[in-house]
């Protein structure tokens, strides 16, 4: 095997693929990851601290351990360093089980629920669940404890959730939420307190009927289009994850010009407090989403002074550029990689799949 | 690019993982301690961290079980050790079942089963072998021990000795004349952060690990760190840092801590001297014997008012050496500019966990993804304060209970592990607000 240097750390590989395809994993002393849509393809292993990746020995063998060891022990590594270790490899299987959890960690995160391109929502109690009975059988990549070692948290929430799923009678379901039964039980958890999600009404029925009595007609639009959200931008599970769900105008309903945004919704999540900004040229807007997802901006120019009717019928707005959430780089085509990926995991589910991604693959279609 | 070789050939047989030691000699055992391993055959992490390292390999005196790697000579010995208490193994996990039936019957749902029970349950093996017919009621006297909350009697006779007349005007009486006696010298001071350029840097090859050593060594016995330390509080005096800034304390100069109530701030210099003790008695739970109080009050009282809170030379080095490494702590700061190879790694490692934030959709561009995570966002911008805050904690921990900061590599371990822990909390802190944002 080769090791690398990467700002700073040894790693066994530098992928440069976008956030939302990597599957990222932190145990003991070192940080995996994955691009979701390349099976095949090795982990990259960036080591935080050699010395606390204790559990190495059961992937590169003792002496492969030992051997890693002494190279990188007390070394920084110098910029573009590179560290051939002649006749250790990683043993690829023995990572299985924690890809699959990286996976499941990515699915809480990057999984493109959208009503509109159909992709199912995952159910987050059952995901929780099967992420937290892995995190226990790979304890001994946990020595330490790390972002990714708690259990608790995962459970904690879901109590009444999982009970209402056993009571459904799928004997799958009934069997993950025993395991998950007995973990709470040894670890102490009260799974049995109010769960702000067993209490969530679906949300998105809401901002339909929410919906209708804004659209008044094109009367008074100066300018129209539509938009689509960079993920990186924005929290999960508020918003529907198909292209073009940011649909703007900019009106001149009285002598004030706003700029009237609302982004689809999808999942559980508010988003009020989200930013949306508006920007054409030297005209534009920012304001905060309610919680019907929508916002009107008052169009303000260069001066942050509002602009007149006639200036904003001379405002270019072809060029319109509307950002829901933080401003991040990411692509249409990325985003598109990552919906093929979710489509091709709920049609033809592989050894690899999540209960809640089966069931919902089972419910939907 | 340059490119370096190693052979695996020349190293193997020499040195063993201890963890692949511990897993080899755990499965010698054979049958019987299921309940102490996973899925796989090996011991839970728990068996490890509450049995075998504490209680069979007792690594506290046979400190050369505790390398990463052992030799072969260690590696037998360890083996013998672990598969020699085969027998209090397999008996202490019959007392896990007992404890954890019982636990189910008395109806206890909080705390770690393993956390707490591991390690009584080793102990009942060794002094009442496996549990016999009717030792229900054995176990659930052990259950109601463990879960009546022995830190708050502690807490509550130092209440009630606090509430005593006149006590805390003694003390206080002691705290005045002890911060009197606190004088800075005039030595200087540059050959101590020229040494902790050594004490702080990397050593490859053992020559450069004992000349590490001997610098520390040195250093703790320097009397720059107490003299600092007393600077802190003299006003027409210029510290390299604001202590303030730090976080260490709101005043700057450094005021007396009172001995109860006052402004107590929760910056570590401006406790009062009960919650010091408070705190100590809340990490003593570990401890067999509760320590006398009024000895533990009068003891903390002189405590507070040596340089940086600490009476220990080695401790107060040991703070300073932590002062300079934080100062150079930035997660989200895209390069590093740290002037140590110690600060260098740490910050490598906080940007690779800030990625991973970043990753899993908790940060955007190394900003919050929330407005509502702004404030968490900007605490972890500030990394030195909770860093020296935690650092200040176990070094304090250590002073009370006279456990040495002399060695220099366990010095980097306690540096990095203050970061891990630090860093871990401030993720956890920046999840949690978006999690409650996504619920609300």
């Amino acid at each position: 095997m080769r090791l690398l240097a990467d700002s700073g750390l040894w790693t066994t590989g530098t992928h440069t693929e976008a956030l939302p395809l990597v599957a990222v994993l932190e145990v003991s002393g070192a940080v995996l990851s994955w691009i979701v849509d390349e099976r095949d393809r090795d982990a990259d292993i960036a080591f935080t601290d050699v010395v606390r990746a204790d559990w190495l020995w059961r992937v590169l063998g003792a002496d492969g351990h030992a051997a890693l060891s002494d190279a990188v022990a007390e070394r920084a590594p110098q910029p573009s360093e590179a560290l051939e270790l002649t006749g250790i490899d990683v043993a690829a299987d023995r990572l299985t089980p924690l890809r699959r959890l990286a996976l499941g960690h990515w699915m809480r995160r990057w999984w493109p629920a959208s009503r509109r391109d159909g992709i199912a929502v995952l159910d987050a109690a059952l995901l929780d669940a099967e992420i937290a009975v892995l995190t226990a059988n790979a304890e001994e990549f946990f020595t330490d404890d790390t972002f990714d070692s708690e259990i608790v948290g995962l459970l904690r929430p879901h109590g009444p959730a999982l009970s209402a799923h056993a009571a459904l009678g799928d004997t799958r379901v009934a069997a993950l939420v025993d395991a998950c039964a007995d973990l709470a039980s040894d670890l102490g958890v009260d799974v049995g307190q109010h769960s702000p999600l067993a209490a969530s009404t679906r949300r998105d029925d809401y901002a339909l009927a929410a919906g209708a009595e804004h659209n008044t007609g094109r009367d008074g639009v100066i300018a129209a289009g539509t938009s689509s959200i960079n993920w990186g931008g924005v929290p999960p599970g508020v918003f529907d994850a198909a292209e073009d769900t940011v649909t703007w105008s900019v009106r001149a309903d009285t002598d004030i010009v706003e700029c009237h945004v609302h982004a689809e919704l999808s999942g559980f999540g508010s988003p009020a407090g989200i930013p949306a900004i508006v920007r054409t040229g030297s005209l534009g807007g920012r304001g905060e989403l309610g919680a019907d997802g929508r916002a009107r901006l008052a169009v303000v120019d260069a001066h942050s002074k509002p602009v007149s009717v006639s200036a904003a019928w001379d405002g270019d707005w072809r060029s319109t550029v509307v950002t829901i959430g933080v401003d991040v780089e990411e692509s249409a085509a990325t985003r598109e990689r990552v919906r093929a990926f979710a489509r091709a995991r709920l049609t033809d589910p592989g050894d690899d799949a999540f209960l809640a991604e089966l069931i919902a693959a089972e419910s939907d279609y | 690019m340059m490119t370096t070789g190693t052979d695996a050939g020349t190293i193997a047989g020499t040195t063993r993982p201890r963890r692949a030691v511990i897993d080899g000699a755990w499965r010698a055992i054979g049958p019987g301690v299921e309940v102490f391993s996973g899925d796989d055959g090996g011991p839970l992490r728990r068996t490890i961290k509450r049995i075998i390292d504490p209680l069979v390999l007792r690594l506290r005196s046979n400190t050369h079980y505790s390398a990463p790697f052992v030799t072969a000579d260690v590696a037998a010995a360890m083996h013998t050790q672990i598969v020699d208490c085969g027998p209090q193994l397999r008996a202490a996990a019959a007392w896990f079942e007992l404890l954890k039936q019982q636990r189910r019957r008395l109806r206890i749902t909080t705390g770690n089963a393993q956390e707490l029970y591991f390690p009584v349950c080793f102990e009942l093996a060794v002094t009442k072998g496996a549990p016999a017919e009717g030792d229900q009621d054995a176990a659930q006297a052990v259950l109601r021990d463990i879960h009546s909350d022995r830190d708050r009697t502690a807490i509550e006779v130092l209440n009630q000795y606090i509430g005593e007349p006149d006590v805390v005007d003694t003390l206080a009486d002691q705290l005045a004349r002890s911060w009197q006696d606190i004088r800075a010298g005039d030595d200087a001071t540059a050959s101590f952060f020229d040494g902790l350029t050594v004490a702080l840097g990397s050593a490859e090859g053992h020559r450069a690990q004992v000349a590490r050593q001997r610098v520390w060594t040195t250093l703790t016995r320097d009397a720059t760190p107490y003299n600092l330390g007393a600077k802190a509080r003299d006003p027409s005096v210029d510290l390299p840092w604001s202590i303030r800034g730090l976080g260490l304390s709101v005043a700057e100069p450094q005021q007396p801590p009172t001995v109860v109530g006052g402004a107590d701030g929760d910056r570590p210099l401006d406790r009062t001297v009960v919650a010091r003790v408070r705190a100590t008695l809340r990490r003593a739970l570990d401890r067999d014997e509760l320590p006398d109080i009024p000895l533990l009050c009068a003891e903390e009282v002189d405590r507070s008012c040596a340089p940086w809170g600490l009476l220990a030379e080695d401790k107060q080095a040991a703070m300073v050496a932590g002062i300079e490494v934080a100062v150079d702590l930035a997660p989200l700061a895209p390069s590093s500019t740290a002037r140590y190879p110690v600060a260098e790694r740490i910050q490598a490692r906080l940007r690779k966990e800030a990625y991973v934030l970043h990753a899993r959709r908790y940060l955007a561009d190394n900003g919050p993804l929330h407005p509502r995570q702004r404030q968490v966002v900007d605490d972890l911008a500030a990394f030195a304060r909770p860093y020296l805050s935690r650092l200040w904690a176990r070094l304090h921990g250590r002073d009370v209970w006279q456990e040495p900061c002399d060695d220099v590599d366990d010095l980097h371990s306690l540096l990095e592990g203050v970061a891990r822990s630090v860093s871990l909390d401030h993720r956890q802190r920046i999840k949690a607000m978006l999690e409650l944002q996504v619920a609300g």
